[in-house]
């Protein structure tokens, strides 16, 4: 169980990545798709397949809606998707909380590769949730759940809620949700 | 923690489920943000430490200081208590740079807009297919129109690099709000009048008088300015402030002069005409050292007590207790030079004067006095000399059209839109801009937007998404003044009086950039390798830059940080030496109270008032001025100072608020004389202290690009209201206290009474 939840894990942080042509492609968007079917979510499967035969250039589509909700958006950014933001009293990035994630990581044995993103980014996040799943260490990854993800994840999930019209983002976080909730 | 039932349970199902996707496909083919790394037991990483050479950039004044830094974070920044300029303190901007870095609004990675010039769409991008763009663009436009198709527009030190490249390319026209909308006369009618530009060296903590014309310290917080300013009050100097308003300045004056706007001229010339009067000025030093004594005498004869009275709408008496205090303590009085000047199209004339009453005071070279400071000197950074078809000097707009022979630095920023969007005499058709917010500098906004419209195309580099990062093409992510090497400081020990030393601090990062932000060295060389300039940049990096600023000082960057950030030695007094005579460097070798120069241009040979348009009948003239905790729009976005001073309030005569049914707190709107209405609103602050025939905001808010969340259409934004200026002929420098403004509340238009 825990190698599969790894793999989702993984993947779920790639879909809260920016959209690269390094891993963003037809047989990403069709895994995407298997992976919906698998776990009874065709509605949502549904929606990605009427996307992609709507819209040609899809990795075009996808970044500039990554962009617009996750990095520098018109009118403004929807939802930063950092936790500090969010556990934080005043919106700031590279907190006490980034802090204390990144300690998390490092107790266990991990640590993020690009020193320049703060380590709550929600992918990194989802990442480090993948390696504990890997190292079949179980209850440190409900710990962190707990503890450091979803405390943020709620919050960030209401923001982005009324701005989620693009079905990758919206479906992606439907899937997020599902893997990471405590009562389905 | 034990896994809960149910979810283990869901876990085992959907994991069963998905066991037969090839996920780790497709995940293997990303690069992984998380890796394993040494274990590290909880709380062994927990060290806060100093990190020394920051130098503060939240205003210009460039503060010295340090950050405590804890593992990659900075959690706090001090002065340098090594620094003999403002010592341990920042004030609050100074101290809330940490917000600023970490701002989530911030700009972090290079961006293509998609969508339409001032109604962007971003598309992430990388530095490659961005650099490439851009050198594409910018040769484009050489190509066609040769490097005269290319504007830049920048300001603070991130920008004097490019700069430099952009002058290698034969670019002739820039222009820097610094001069063009702030300090522009006030450094060229000083120089054209004493042969040197004192900018604020004035030694007010050594003074027995001062004299501040307009200049609210207190309010634009200049952190060794204020402490020389307070220094000065503590040391018993009797303290004259000239404002409409009764600016924090104004709170500790001993005479409050409550000028009517824009009549300040006619009252600097009133008192030196009395000092003549009465042969109170300094006559031993005037006669000396001034070129025109007796023209000036005559000239400003007519500038009687009751006459300048009447002009500047206060009492005859004041005029007189103003020039006997002045004379009596000459020459160690401080005639403040002051700073912003951009007021009424008539300022170069106002500078003059106040240049002139300093002179006739002898206010120089000794305590008291405007003085000149010897700091070190460090050097520059050139690209190399090359030949252009064309000599930018020569097609500088200016030179062009034949105009604004005293101007400062750069082209006049309207001169440059008008023919952005004329073409004419030649098309300007790209635009850089770098770190400054130029929708909110330059008056005549929908002009602007106009000459925007209207380029190829449109560079913009900055720390924030400010307004004018709208109308991008590309867009790129700065590193921050915390983030980044750049920029030599010099100075003194921050009072005159006290023993003469001398400083030198070189701007270090406290912290690494995040995300993709870069410094402008690398920009700029990267640019540069895509236009083919590869083989002729000067430095290779940030850190080279600098050491080759240092080079004549013996100093480097590492030294710097073996001495904490600051090099410190003795200095010299800038107070005359018994029996040394003062040197000035104009044609004559004398402080020109006539100009010859400016007769030959055919401009008034000694300083002239001119009066300003009165408002007409329902409005006050709109006087604007600074926030002390922000600059001007840099800092809107800031969350701990927008907290502080969220809006800038409408500063209101009191009489006349109750007369139009306003109270404290009222939420109002304003509409200028052409009817152009502030897009959003701010309160109102009913006060006696500010005259009837004005109202008051502070400058740099109302930001309109909502990327910005936190300055997003907080308060007014008074240049959006600045539609008319008046551009003067000496320096091709706009003044905008020349619009008039009325309130709207509840939609409702109220006239201000009279
Ligand atoms: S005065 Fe304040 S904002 Fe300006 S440099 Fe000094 S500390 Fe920074």
């Amino acid at each position: 169980m825990s190698a599969t939840l790894a793999d989702i894990f993984s993947f779920l942080a790639l879909l809260m990545r920016y959209p690269e042509e390094s891993f963003f492609d037809d047989e990403f968007l069709d895994t995407l798709e298997d992976l919906l079917k698998s776990i009874d979510l065709q509605p949502y499967q549904q929606r990605i397949a009427y996307w992609r035969s709507k819209v040609a250039d899809q990795l075009l589509d996808a970044q500039v809606e990554y962009t617009r909700l996750f990095i520098n958006g018109a009118p403004h950014v929807i939802a930063p998707p950092y936790g500090s933001v969010y556990l934080e009293g005043e919106q700031s990035l590279q907190g006490k909380s980034t802090e204390t994630t990144r300690d998390f990581y490092r107790q266990y044995g991990f640590d993020i590769v690009n020193k320049a993103e703060p380590a709550d980014h929600i992918s990194l996040e989802l990442e480090f949730l993948s390696c504990l799943y890997r190292q079949e260490e179980i209850t440190a990854a409900e710990k962190f759940l707990h503890t450091f993800f979803l405390p943020w994840f709620e919050p960030f999930y209401q923001q982005l809620m009324p701005e989620l019209r693009h079905p990758l983002y919206e479906v992606s976080m439907q899937l997020i949700s599902f893997f990471v909730q405590e009562d389905q | 923690m034990a896994i809960n039932l149910t979810r283990r349970n869901f876990l085992k199902t959907a994991s069963i489920a998905a066991a037969g996707i090839p996920l780790s496909k497709v995940v293997a083919r990303a690069e992984t943000g998380i890796a394993k790394a040494p274990l590290i037991p909880p709380g062994s990483f927990k060290d806060t430490k100093t990190v020394t050479g920051g130098i503060c950039e939240m205003c210009f004044w460039r503060c010295q200081l340090v950050g405590k830094v804890r593992g990659d974070r900075l959690v706090k920044l001090e002065g340098n208590p090594k620094s003999i300029d403002n010592g341990q303190n920042l004030c609050a901007r100074g101290n809330s740079g940490i917000k600023l870095v970490y701002d989530p609004d911030r700009l972090k990675y290079p961006m293509k807009n998609i969508g339409k010039r001032g109604a962007p769409k971003w598309q992430k991008i990388s530095w490659d297919e961005a650099l490439n763009i851009c050198a594409d663009k910018l040769q484009a436009t050489i190509d066609k129109y040769g490097p005269k198709g290319i504007a830049v527009w920048y300001h603070g030190a991130s920008a004097h690099y490019p700069n430099a490249y952009f002058d290698y390319l034969g670019v002739p026209n820039k222009y820097e709000p610094a001069f063009y909308q702030c300090r522009g006369q006030t450094a060229m009618a000083m120089m054209q009048t004493l042969g040197f530009v004192p900018n604020e060296d004035v030694d007010m903590p050594n003074s027995k008088a001062m004299l501040l014309v307009g200049c609210h310290i207190g309010e634009n917080i200049h952190l060794s300015h204020v402490k020389n300013f307070l220094k000065g009050l503590e040391n018993g100097s009797k303290v004259v402030v000239v404002d409409p308003r009764f600016s924090a300045a104004a709170a500790k004056a001993h005479i409050w002069v409550q000028i009517k706007p824009g009549t300040d001229t006619a009252f600097l010339l009133g008192l030196m005409n009395y000092m003549f009067d009465k042969e109170i000025y300094n006559k031993t030093f005037a006669k000396k050292y001034c070129l025109g004594l007796k023209r000036l005498k005559k000239h400003v004869a007519e500038w009687t007590v009751e006459k300048t009275a009447a002009e500047c709408d206060i009492p005859a008496k004041q005029i007189v207790e103003v020039a006997e205090l002045l004379a009596k303590n000459a020459p160690n009085v401080s005639i403040h030079p002051g700073r912003h000047a951009a007021w009424y199209g008539n300022d170069f004339q106002r500078v003059r004067a106040n240049a002139c009453l300093t002179a006739i005071l002898g206010a120089m070279d000794c305590p008291g006095g405007i003085v000149r400071i010897k700091r070190m000197s460090s050097g520059h950074v050139h690209w190399p000399e090359v030949d252009h078809e064309e000599d930018p000097e020569e097609m500088a707009l200016a030179e062009v059209v034949e105009k604004y022979p005293f101007r400062p630095p750069g082209t006049p920023p309207e001169l440059m839109r008008d023919t952005m969007i004329s073409g004419k005499p030649y098309p300007i058709k790209s635009l850089v801009v770098w770190g400054t917010n130029s929708i909110k500098t330059m008056p005549r906004q929908e002009r602007t937007e106009k000459a925007l419209a209207n380029m190829d195309f449109i560079l913009v580099t900055d720390v924030t998404p400010t307004d004018i990062t709208m109308w991008a093409d590309i867009l790129l992510p700065e590193a921050s003044y915390l983030e980044r090497y750049g920029h030599v400081e010099k100075g003194t020990q921050w009072n005159q009086g006290d023993k003469p030393q001398q400083f030198l601090s070189a701007r270090m990062p406290l912290i690494d950039p995040m995300f993709e932000r870069k410094d402008p060295v690398w920009i700029i060389n990267e640019l540069a390798k895509r236009m083919g300039h590869g083989k002729d940049i000067p430095v290779r990096n940030q850190e080279e830059y600098v050491n080759h600023l240092l080079k004549e000082t013996g100093l480097t960057i590492a030294k710097l940080r073996k001495l904490d950030g600051i090099y410190i030695q003795p200095g010299e007094s800038p107070y005359l030496k018994k029996g040394e005579e003062p040197k000035f460097d104009t044609d004559s070798g004398k402080i020109e109270l006539y100009s010859e120069a400016m007769e030959d241009e055919d401009f008034p040979p000694l300083p002239t008032y001119t009066k300003t348009a009165e408002p007409p009948k329902g409005f006050a003239r709109m006087i604007y001025g600074r926030s002390p905790v922000h600059t001007f729009n840099r800092t809107a976005n800031n969350a701990w100072l927008a907290r502080e001073i969220p809006e800038n309030p409408l500063w209101i005569n009191d009489e006349s608020a109750k007369k139009m049914g306003l109270k404290d707190g009222d939420r109002v709107f304003l509409e200028n004389q052409d009817g152009k209405k502030s897009v959003s609103s701010t309160v109102v602050k009913t006060t006696p202290g500010i005259r009837k025939d004005c109202v008051f905001i502070a400058h740099g808010f109302g930001t309109f690009n909502p990327a910005m969340t936190v300055g997003f259409h907080k308060g007014i934004d008074d240049n959006s209201l600045n539609t008319k200026i008046n551009r003067e002929g000496e320096t091709g420098i706009s003044g905008m206290r020349i619009n008039f403004v009325r309130v709207i509340k509840d939609g409702k238009v109220i006239d201000i009474p009279a």
